[in-house]
């Protein structure tokens, strides 16, 4: 059965950038005295509506500095709306950028349970879920070990392990990504396919049209902060590629 | 509140949504008091160590200076080394703990850019970090009280009311400057200046005593001043700090933990934007 997950009303988000020597209170005092007016906006997101439910799994297109990072930032809570409401019901599994809060110092099992109680596990749960995560992961010979002394790759498979162990409501992915060498490539292409089957609502932005158009149900185009086109993902594809 | 629903446009109450989220977070608070000191303490025996010989040594330094010129004003009972060393660690705990607090929320920016998380854990868990490296530095302070003679008070294990209101303080300025370190650049150097000057008119080193009225009134106005004068009266039983100084230390403590709440929720929408 079909849920609402997400529901985007009016969404725009403002980004103040700042005149580049103007993040002092020096030139706060200045500019409050002669009152020109250094700040630029930049609007992201402009008056977005939308809402997306269960099983659909929504590919995002458009160029670089569309938006599509600043949506996937509303959708995980990180960034809130300017103006307008957002509203997720369920739990989220940000897979931005993996290994967000991996410490270096902290051995592979400390790791884990640090990221798996940033991405909303218990303790407990996370403790029982241990020797899975690291069996899937096939680093158990070095989970005692710090984490600085793990190759990018290892450090890639602990967070992708950890991150995909247990599927949200919400799954938010910034490029496909397939880690690890190629036998563990066909492995985690295994779990992105089991995750895109779960029935979770999943949002994902990608440039890699093949991708989209295998796992995607849904297309959605932005582009300059504003929506374009939302549709089914092989009418979205195909404008976009036209555009 | 539930954790696993999220609409931005709802009312936020500001005290009742940090301490529900205190709560639904105590995990990561645990584990994120955990990386913190497991990151001070593993890399090497010498991490702890420091963090005991530290104070150890700025005491030394402190007492070969002023040894003869202050142990005379002191009241009687009163041996300088201990005097000074639990001045250096009350003054420590307050500087590195509001440094660490003030920069909690700047260094959890890779992860709160990517993870929901309420901004606030982190600086919790700083203050709380800084609490249990003051605990550690009561060892050195125990040896130096026994060495010298001074007695330790019976009204001891009351610390923690100290240790309690002396946290929440740094919580709460820790959560305002934070929000400034991240707006305004050189917010950072006038910030240094406030807490040298604080530290400064806090009696660390010297006795209360040998200042002229005007400065002591000054000092006495330092919020830290009362903070001390209660973690000296309670640890070594020296000094009669009066009830107005409780009240000072309670109420300053509180206050500004709520404030510190308020300020950051009001402003962290229109902050985050610029991290």
């Amino acid at each position: 059965m079909k849920r609402e997950i997400v529901r985007l009303e009016n969404i725009s988000v403002t980004y103040t950038v700042r005149h580049a020597n103007s993040r002092s209170l020096k030139d706060l005092a200045i500019k409050s005295i002669t009152t020109k007016k250094s700040d630029v906006q930049i609007k992201a997101l402009n008056n977005l509506s939308l809402t997306l439910s269960s099983g659909e799994v929504v590919v995002v297109v458009g160029s670089n500095g569309a938006g599509k990072s600043t949506l996937l930032k509303v959708l995980a809570r990180v960034l809130p709306p300017s103006t307008g409401r957002v509203i997720v019901d369920g739990t989220i599994s940000p897979m931005i950028q993996l290994g967000a809060g991996f410490n270096y110092e902290l051995t592979g099992r400390e790791n884990i349970a640090l990221y798996g109680v940033l991405l909303g596990y218990s303790r407990s749960e996370i403790e029982s879920a241990m020797s899975e995560i690291v069996d899937w992961s096939e680093l158990s010979d070095f989970i005692h070990l710090p984490l600085r002394t793990y190759s990018s790759g290892m450090i890639a498979r602990l967070a992708f392990a950890i991150a995909t162990h247990r599927p949200s409501d919400l799954i938010l992915i910034d490029e496909l990504l397939s880690v690890g060498d190629q036998g563990f490539q066909e492995k985690s292409q295994e779990r992105i396919n089991q995750l895109m089957a779960s029935g979770a609502c999943i949002v994902l932005v990608t440039h890699d049209p093949t991708a989209a158009r295998h796992h995607g149900t849904r297309g959605i185009w932005i582009n300059g902060g504003n929506l374009v086109l939302d549709s089914d993902i092989h009418t979205v594809l195909e404008k976009y590629s036209h555009a | 509140m539930r954790r696993d629903y999220y609409d931005s446009a709802a009312k936020p109450r500001v005290f009742d949504d940090i301490f529900t989220a205190l709560w639904e977070y105590r995990d990561l608070l645990v584990l994120l008091v955990k990386r913190d000191l497991t990151a001070r303490y593993r890399r090497s025996f010498l991490g702890l160590l420091w963090s005991l010989l530290n104070p150890i040594l700025t005491s030394f330094v402190l007492w070969l200076v002023f040894v003869h010129i202050f142990r005379a004003k002191l009241e009687e009972n009163t041996q300088f080394a201990p005097y000074l060393l639990s001045g250096v660690l009350v003054i420590s705990f307050f500087v590195l703990g509001f440094n660490q607090a003030a920069d909690s929320i700047a260094n959890g920016a890779g992860i709160i850019q990517k993870i929901y998380v309420p901004p606030q854990v982190f600086a919790f868990s700083s203050a709380i970090v800084s609490a249990i490296n003051f605990i550690f530095g009561l060892i050195p302070l125990v040896a130096v009280s026994l060495l010298t003679g001074q007695a330790l008070a019976l009204t001891l294990p009351l610390c923690i009311v100290f240790i309690f209101f002396m946290s929440c303080f740094i919580v709460g300025l820790g959560l305002v400057t934070a929000i400034l370190y991240i707006r305004f650049d050189d917010s950072r150097y006038i910030i240094s200046v406030i807490l040298s000057l604080l530290s400064y008119l806090t009696p660390v080193f010297y006795p209360i005593g040998i200042l002229s009225d005007r400065v002591r009134y000054l000092v006495m106005f330092n919020p830290l001043t009362s903070y001390l004068d209660i973690f000296r009266s309670l640890f070594l039983g020296i000094g009669h700090p009066g009830y107005l100084q409780w009240l000072y230390m309670a109420g300053t403590s509180i206050i500004f933990l709520l404030l510190g709440i308020r300020t950051f929720s009001k402003a962290w929408a229109r902050t985050v934007v610029m991290m």
